[in-house]
């Protein structure tokens, strides 16, 4: 099919510069997309090396919910359920080590993991790099990480002491394990103890000891691996007929993996979010391109209909022309996009937002971003053709070529390319989110940019009016010169602003989500936290009248200290968070803001015991007032709790806000050993003095101390980290936008050629036509940063609606992004216009009246 | 209405005697009207003639007489409002796109005011469009020699690789005849083709179409206001306001002197 296609090639040829911007566009979008998906298989893959670690040759885990553990009990029950070939059971803690009895040398956590030394290294790896392992349940021995090692100077032979609940353990290191040693939840910093010994570190006088000959409590979890031929289905029901002693959870590795890949969902999502409005961009970069070629060459279209193309041969043209923009773009893409995926990867590893070790830039991921490219653009790419295969072949009659004719690009087939574009994209979204959180989301965001970009032409003249006051103060002709052309083809200033606006859009939305996200994970600080710093233990702290909050309460110049411990409780068969707190010291210190309930009611109700205090957006979930009971389920049975009171916002939680209950509670009944968090107020003006004590009585306990202000920095630092990445991917599509008004006003120029020459034959100068192209850019850009930037509210306020589920905080406006969608918008239109104003304001009288 | 100017040339021998071959295009009282905001206009009113295979026809009128307008449709390149249109007996003013574009690539030949050709394409390339578009390859066989035919019938031999900004404006032009004679089409039209022409390489273009009908028996519809231009002609239909206002005869002629024309021309008070 020889035909008409070199005609096509050197048509594409004839004009450099647009065929080489339109595939640095077309680039640009199948890079951010090829980064989104390489990055998101990255973390895929990480969350599966993550649940391999974690899981070894497990098929299912029981975890404890209660602090306390699994009882022995249940322990023993696992092993008896049918189709169960081994359990492994654990003690997982964090604790700290020293070398004297009472003083820790170091308050750098370590976690203890308690093992059955002839189980666990049938279900998982230890691979030793010296040593030898541990023996029996109960020996006084101890292995250690190579990090561990190296960090505190320890070797074979050291005699490490450890610290727990009970008294501190002696154990010998007698071997040492590789690299980082066996996966686990806390610090990576790992001691390995046989379980009888790191039972004894958690027992206290008040708890029964385990003993070597009976499986002993304080069992954190138990892998279980299934005989030869079992069924998971089965073996889960008869695990659920066996274990009724007290709450558990069970999982699988594709649940541990599953709720991996849940905490990245949002990021996910986003990404794959930037990637379609990336993708939006260089769709109609190319609709733009190939309608400007179609017009600029709507003769020569004429010329061969007169001579006997078909139409279908005509549309051929086009999409020849398409098919190797979007190919080379494609290829270009794929590089971009390695490099840009790299990138990413490195940015949310130093944000520590996602564990992802590397993108994995697959053949399915290449093959997915060249195809996507080639598609995009040719479904953009049909519309233009269509034009082109309807030019009248009368048209190659006329003496001039109109621009004016008929073969302008229709805005409308951009429904079409933001349907289908954004159909790929909801292929990309992770699985299993859903409703609004998910494509819903999506769609909404697609839906306000494409009303944006439609809304365009209708608003063009408008605001046309309305941003060029500033430029006809000073430059009054160019003005009116630049408004003029930005009405004469509104079909074609639609596609190129419309490219800034969805741009803009997203850099203003983005902007507005970071800054109700900042104020919004900084605000639980001011209204829950019932003080200036925050002290945490490693290991919990019994409350008592020995216990650290009496120590600090002591000390002159703190007004109120306050215990604090997170635990989880079991509600409806779901993980619940909750947050046990003395509600006097939370009425003292005026925190938490009541929306029902009464206030100093609730909280002497909490301290008596029987009560809950919940945050409105469990109340809601839950379908929950105050005086309604909830059950909750422990050990020992159900409990009920009344509910004293709702709340604004509680602590933040895993899977949610914490519910708050009292101390007694907390330790009689769901089994909470101390404290882990202490919560200091200092009275007003006596803070320098204070903290000194303070801080020496955390060194003593091995507190770790945090001024509640560090807390909130720490926060808005991560997501600025966060949010700057997605910035940056907002803006690939500002540089597309860019690009396509490069293209745009060269057409423009050439369009006008007799119109500039008419100008400067009777007077006006070369620096005032090359001030008209740049000023007709500058108000473009305006356009582009209004539209976008109203646009851009209204999916930040979606995005924060659809993150939070409210929006009665009160919603805070991003006036730095906006106006720095402003700047942008003008700075990047007037720069791109740069060459084609020069080119304007060079261009010779004579031919330009010629018309050459 | 015919009426022989007052020095009116002899009958050329070779005009085609009465009771003669069939006319190969035909119009039956055409008409084409446009409707413009407020107002219904009469491009062409009426129109009835014949054209016989191997004439050079010319439609002479002033701007805005309604001749383009009638080119068109004598070319199938529009549709009239009514009346019909017969090119070698079959009728295309309504025919589809298909059955207008096979017209268009088999059997009329179109050369316009404004060359119109591809300034991508080399000179070979351009004539050779047609085939290159009915997807046969202009370089090979029989179809390149007839390329090489229609360039040495322009006089381009020579200039085959030259692109269109290579060449001057009358070169430009001949290649458009070139274009349109290559295939040997039944009709050619030629709107104003020395429009933008100097004097001189006007007559060249003029006396290429010529050379087309005398050697090869073209047949040829020329669209003009020029006297010098229509002179080429056999015969003029005078077109004003969308009508043919007088048929002058001029024979087949080797001087092309325009004297009779304009004296003809003089006496309708044109």
């Amino acid at each position: 099919m020889r035909g008409l296609v070199p005609y096509a090639w050197r048509s594409l040829v004839a004009r450099p510069a647009r065929s080489l911007l339109s595939i640095i566009g077309v680039a640009i979008g199948v890079a951010v997309l090829v980064a989104a998906l390489a990055v998101t298989a990255g973390m895929d893959a990480s969350v599966d090396r993550t649940v391999q670690s974690i899981v070894g040759r497990a098929d299912l885990r029981v975890s404890a919910f209660a602090e306390t553990g699994l009882s022995a009990a249940t322990a023993a029950a696992l092993d008896a359920v049918p189709g169960v070939a081994l359990t492994a059971p654990a003690i997982e803690r964090r604790s700290f080590i020293g070398s004297e009895p009472g003083h820790p040398t170091t308050t750098e956590p370590v976690t203890v993991l308690g093992i059955d030394p002839v189980r666990e290294p049938r279900v998982h790896d230890l691979p030793l790099v010296r040593g030898v392992p541990l023996a029996t349940l109960d020996q006084d021995a101890a292995l250690i990480t190579e990090r561990l090692a190296a960090a505190e100077g320890l070797d074979l032979g050291s005699d490490l002491v450890v610290y727990g609940a009970g008294a501190p353990l002696h154990a010998t290191v007698v071997g040492i394990l590789a690299g980082a040693g066996p996966a686990v939840g806390g610090p990576v910093r790992t001691v390995v103890l046989p379980l009888g010994t790191a039972a004894r570190l958690n027992a206290t006088d008040e708890g029964p000891a385990g003993s070597a000959a009976a499986m002993p409590s304080g069992i954190t979890r138990v892998d279980v691996v299934l005989a030869a031929g079992a069924d998971v289905e089965s073996v889960v029901a008869s695990i659920g007929k066996a274990l009724v002693m007290e709450p558990y959870v069970l999982s699988a590795p594709a649940d541990i993996g599953a709720s991996m890949r849940a905490s990245t969902a949002d990021l996910r999502a986003t990404m794959a979010l930037m990637a379609a409005i990336a993708l939006f961009a260089a769709a109609f970069m190319i609709l733009n391109t190939l309608a400007m070629t179609v017009v600029e060459r709507i003769r020569e279209l004429a010329l061969l209909r007169a001579a006997g193309a078909g139409r279908e041969q005509v549309v051929r043209v086009v999409m020849t022309q398409a098919i190797v923009l979007g190919f080379a773009g494609s290829v270009l893409g794929l590089a971009l996009g390695a490099v840009l995926a790299e990138v990413v990867a490195a940015w949310l590893r130093a944000a520590g937002t996602a564990n992802v070790d590397g993108p994995a830039i697959s053949p399915a991921v290449l093959a997915t971003g060249l195809a996507a490219g080639v598609l995009i653009t040719l479904v953009a790419s049909i519309e233009p053709a269509r034009r082109a295969a309807g030019v009248s072949p009368i048209a190659a009659l006329r003496v001039r070529s109109d621009p004016a004719a008929t073969a302008r690009a229709h805005t409308g087939w951009l429904i079409v390319v933001v349907v289908l574009i954004g159909a790929l994209a909801l292929t990309l979204l992770p699985a299993g989110t859903t409703g609004l959180r998910g494509p819903g989301r999506a769609v909404a965001v697609y839906v306000i940019l494409l009303l944006a970009v439609l809304m365009t032409p209708v608003l063009l003249a408008p605001l046309g009016r309305i941003v060029g006051v500033p430029f006809a103060l000073i430059f009054r002709l160019e003005e009116r010169l630049a408004r003029a052309a930005i009405s004469r083809d509104r079909s074609r200033t639609t596609l190129t602003v419309g490219v800034l606006v969805i741009g803009l859009a997203m850099v203003v939305g983005l902007g507005t989500v970071a800054a109700n996200a900042r104020v919004a994970a900084t605000a639980w600080l001011k209204d829950v936290v019932p003080g200036d710093v925050l002290l945490t233990a490693i290991v919990p702290e019994p409350t008592g009248p020995d216990s650290v909050d009496v120590e600090l309460a002591a000390v002159d110049g703190v007004a109120l200290a306050t215990p604090l411990a997170a635990f989880d409780l079991a509600y409806a068969g779901t993980r619940l968070d909750a947050m046990a707190i003395r509600g006097h010291d939370f009425e003292a210190d005026g925190r938490l803001t009541f929306t029902a309930g009464d206030r100093g009611q609730a909280f002497t109700e909490i301290d008596q015991g029987g009560a809950v205090i919940l945050p409105r957006s469990r109340a809601q979930a839950m379908g929950v007032g105050v005086g309604d009971v909830i059950a909750v389920a422990t050990s020992a049975g159900l409990v009920d709790l009344t509910v004293a009171g709702i709340v604004e916002r509680s602590f933040p939680g895993t899977t949610g806000e914490a519910v708050l209950v009292g101390w007694s509670d907390a330790t009689d009944r769901f089994g909470i050993l101390g404290a882990d968090n202490f919560a200091v107020r200092y009275a007003p003006g006596r803070e320098a003095e204070a903290s000194v004590a303070v801080g020496e009585i955390a060194r003593e306990r091995a507190l770790t101390v945090a001024p509640v202000t560090e807390l909130a920095g720490a926060v808005g630092s991560a997501l600025d980290s966060v949010f700057g990445l997605l910035d940056l991917l907002a803006l690939a599509a500002v540089v597309i936008a860019g690009l396509g008004i490069v293209n745009t006003l060269s057409m423009d120029v050439w369009e006008r050629v007799r119109e500039l020459g008419m100008l400067r034959a009777v007077g006006m100068s070369r620096r005032q036509v090359w001030r008209s192209v740049l000023v007709e850019a500058g108000i473009l850009g305006a356009i582009g940063a209004m539209v976008g930037s109203v646009a851009g509210i209204a999916i930040g306020v979606l995005l924060v609606y659809t993150a939070t589920g409210r929006l009665d905080d009160g919603l805070q406006l991003p006036g730095p992004p906006i106006l720095l969608a402003m700047i942008l918008g003008v700075a990047l239109a007037m720069l791109a216009a740069a060459q084609p104003a020069r080119i304007a304001g060079r261009r010779s009288i004579v031919s330009a009246v010629r018309g050459e | 209405m015919t009426s022989q100017p007052s020095e009116a040339p002899a009958v050329p021998a070779d005009r085609p005697a009465a009771g003669r071959a069939q006319p190969i295009l035909e119009a039956r009282a055409l008409t084409k009207q446009y409707r413009l905001p407020g107002e219904l206009v009469e491009a062409v009113r009426g129109v009835s003639l014949e054209v016989m295979p191997g004439e050079f026809v010319a439609l002479m009128g002033p701007s805005g007489s309604g001749k383009s307008t009638l080119l068109q449709l004598l070319g199938g390149l529009d549709q009239p409002t009514s009346g019909e249109v017969l090119l070698e007996g079959a009728s295309i003013g309504r025919l589809s796109d298909e059955q207008a574009t096979r017209l268009r690539r088999e059997r009329t030949g179109f050369v316009f005011q404004s060359f119109n050709l591809v300034p991508l394409l080399n000179v070979v390339e351009n004539v050779g469009l047609p085939f290159t578009i009915a997807g046969q390859d202009p370089r090979r066989g029989d179809i390149a020699a007839r390329v090489r035919d229609a360039i040495e019938l322009v006089e381009l031999t020579g200039k085959e690789r030259h692109k269109p900004e290579q060449l001057s404006a009358g070169e430009q032009q001949r290649v458009a005849v070139a274009r349109a004679v290559v295939t040997r089409p039944a009709l050619l039209l030629a709107d104003e083709p020395t429009g933008n022409l100097d004097f001189r390489t006007g007559l060249d273009i003029l006396g290429a179409l010529w050379r087309t009908c005398v050697d090869r028996g073209q047949t040829i519809v020329l669209v003009t206001h020029d006297a010098k231009a229509a002179a080429y002609a056999d015969r003029v239909f005078v077109i004003g306001d969308g009508r043919v206002q007088d048929e002058i005869i001029l024979g087949r002629r080797d001087d092309h002197a325009a004297a009779p024309l304009i004296a003809r021309l003089a006496q309708l008070g044109l």
